[in-house]
């Protein structure tokens, strides 16, 4: 039995009704689940990571909207103290001074991240080049202004260095990256703590050729058009680093060895902090003693006001974050590894989640 | 007659509100910066150190105001970098823009003419920062990597012209890419009054056996000059305080005076934006309120050259004794 012509037609005419039915039904569904936004915005070495765990964390909580910028560590710090953004993301805690100014801001560790120098040496960026922190203190003060400087060769016997002017690169927004990078130089070269010292922005000496990027994006373009330049870069760039063909360099540690940015390496560097952070977790973990360890990591943080402004946006930070630092949530392989960071070691994560129990 | 009288006074008070507006501003800034103002004195024109301090130190008391350790706020090169910029853009886009303006008013086939007219127009429309991404994408690596190594091999004899080529980013290319913004400007304003200037100058010194260059070079030029010299002050005010354009291109230098015509330069109104994240952080709020006196620095340097021109207008009209 074949259904008649105007059978047919018939069932075609009330399909599109059903669907509008559904949608009528949907729509007041939709409405009962009301919808959290959250803006995150700063550093841009944490970017790439949020870039990638939002999605997944959508998914499964579709009433939570959380919208990623990739501005500066600045930016974070500033926008979440003024209330503009709910979470403001940094490679560096709140400095002391800004800390008793907005005491009620926490600084949550969501992951731990490496620092790369990268530098674009034609012929020889395959060659992972020995660097110090007098070295780079050298370069940055404009002490050291050519590439075969005996500083350099010193360090790097055997490699035939070009005799071409050194092109130091620095963030010129305010940065969680040149906080840790400032703070290695610092720590390893007593002439740089009391000359330029560190913070999210220093006055860069005057070096000839020098140049200004913005974020972390901007330093790896920078590096990439301009031969015979140097920069320090996030390890979430990595991917992009190496599609560049720049260099990384192996950087000289506490005990006095060259190593490599590895997931080891920041580790082995880890471990030597992790005993040392206090309960409200605000410390360097740049410069960390220990044959293996790499010396420029940190802890990426989370700047968040402990008093919200609802009680739903507080509930869904607190799972966010509790999401976030999980090591089957967001600190899972699956993402850490994509941006080349090191999940939080479990005491650190204990740490993290007692401060997120704050939030309100 | 009382409409009259009413519209007179509501345009009365719209008027006072403008004016109104702009002595606010200056006044606010003066208030805001004058913590800055004073700290700073006059080292703030002369040198050429911009330093927060140390923004993990503890605020330390100088002159009854908490201030961070080391902080230091000179802005020489902030300065050199505005002027040089905008001379380099006006220097080049006013005759580049003149001649264009006659060329679309005397040379361009009537029914052309609006077509090519309108295509000037829009590209005065064109935001700033679409010119900032196409000199950043396009402009940069082919200067820096083709015309500046050139320039330095050939004209290297030329004083500011020598030296480290650099990389692309610097002062000469934000000179380039501001003369090509503010060309439209000129070319627009100029094009209309030579346009709708008077017909029977221009042929009377036909009429009396000029060629038709000396009749645009002494008559139809001259008669414009007012026209020209206020395109020229619009158009310098543009590059004054143009901001996204020239924070892209121009390198951002901190801390020094360029060396040669290649060299990375910050510009103030660059400099404000690029700086301000950084500022907020400084928890005394000097570093804020020094930002608000570089942008009464600015604010001061387009009053001064304004009123310059404007003074240059007057004594040449009381040499020449022209009223027009």
């Amino acid at each position: 039995m074949f259904p008649s012509r105007s059978d047919r037609s018939h069932r075609l005419r009330r399909a599109p009704l059903a669907a509008l039915l559904a949608a009528a039904l949907a729509v007041p569904l939709l409405w009962a689940a009301p919808t959290v936004n959250i803006l995150e915005t700063g550093s841009s070495l944490l970017y790439p990571l949020f870039n990638i765990w939002l999605p997944a964390y959508h998914r499964v909580h579709p009433n939570v909207r959380i919208t990623t910028q990739s501005t500066g560590s600045g930016t974070g710090i500033s926008q979440s103290t003024t209330g503009l953004a709910q979470i403001g993301a940094s490679d560096a805690y709140m400095s002391p001074a800004l800390e008793r100014k907005y005491p009620g801001m926490l600084n949550i560790p969501l992951a731990i991240s490496m620092q790369m120098v990268n530098y674009n040496l034609p012929g020889l960026n395959r060659r992972h080049l020995h660097l110090s922190g007098p070295v780079l203190a050298g370069i940055y003060s404009g002490h050291i202004v050519q590439w075969n400087d005996a500083a350099i060769r010193r360090l790097n016997p055997g490699v035939q260095l070009p005799d071409h002017a050194i092109i130091p690169v620095h963030r010129t927004d305010g940065s969680g990256d040149t906080f840790i990078f400032t703070q290695y130089l610092s720590f390893s070269t007593p002439s740089w703590a009391n000359s330029v010292a560190y913070g999210t922005t220093v006055s860069w000496p005057a070096v000839s050729g020098g140049l200004g990027a913005e974020g972390n994006p901007g330093m790896v373009t920078a590096v990439h058009d301009n031969p015979y330049s140097i920069a320090y870069i996030g390890t979430s760039y990595e991917n992009a680093i190496r599609r560049n063909g720049l260099g990384i360099a192996a950087l000289k540690n506490r005990a006095g060895k060259f190593v490599l940015p590895t997931a080891r390496t920041a580790k082995a560097a880890a471990s030597k902090m992790v005993p040392k952070t206090p309960k409200n977790e605000r410390i360097s973990l740049i410069f960390a003693p220990g044959a293996d360890s790499y010396p420029i990591i940190n802890y990426e943080y989370a700047i968040v006001n402990r008093r919200q402004p609802s009680a739903q946006t507080a509930a869904a930070l607190r799972d966010f974050f509790n999401w976030a630092i999980s090591p089957t949530g967001g600190n899972a392989p699956r993402f850490i590894n994509r941006v080349h960071f090191v999940p939080l070691p479990p005491p650190v994560v204990r740490l993290s989640r007692a401060q997120i129990a704050q939030i309100q | 007659m009382f409409k009259l009288v009413t519209f007179r006074r509501f345009t009365a008070v719209l008027g006072g509100v403008v004016a109104a507006v702009l002595v606010a501003v200056v006044v606010f800034f003066v208030i805001y910066a004058w913590p800055a103002i004073r700290l700073n004195g006059w080292h703030f024109f002369t040198s050429n150190t911009w330093n927060t301090g140390n923004l993990y130190a503890n605020p330390i008391e100088r002159n009854g105001r908490m201030i961070l350790p080391g902080a230091h706020y000179g802005i020489l090169f902030l300065i050199a970098g505005t002027l040089l910029s905008t001379l380099i853009a006006v220097v080049l886009a006013v005759p580049i823009g003149a001649m264009a303006a006659v060329f679309l008013a005397e040379c361009v086939p009537a029914q052309l003419r609006t077509a090519v007219s309108f295509f000037v127009e829009l590209l005065a429309a064109i935001p700033s920062v679409v010119f900032g991404l196409w000199g950043y994408v396009v402009v940069i690596p082919f200067l820096g990597h083709h015309v500046y190594p050139w320039m330095t091999a050939h004209l290297g004899f030329l004083p500011f012209f020598s030296g480290a080529p650099g990389s692309g980013y610097g002062l000469l290319t934000a000179g380039l890419v501001l003369a090509l913004m503010i060309v439209p400007l000129i070319t627009a304003t100029v094009r209309d009054a030579l346009v709708s200037q008077y017909r029977g100058l221009r042929d009377a010194a036909l009429a009396l056996g000029a060629t038709r260059f000396e009749t645009l070079w002494t008559v139809q030029l001259p008669a414009t000059r007012r026209v020209l010299v206020g395109s020229g002050i619009l158009a310098t005010g543009r590059a004054l305080g143009e901001t996204m354009a020239v924070l892209m291109i121009s390198g951002n230098a901190l801390n020094y005076l360029p060396r040669n015509i290649y060299s990375p330069i910050s510009t103030m109104a660059s400099f404000i934006v690029s700086q301000l994240d950084s500022a907020l952080q400084d928890p005394t709020g000097l570093a804020v309120r020094s930002l608000g006196e570089v942008a009464l620095a600015l604010l001061l340097i387009a009053v001064v050259v304004n009123g310059a021109a404007r003074l240059l207008l007057y004594y040449q009209d009381r040499t020449t004794g022209t009223t027009t």
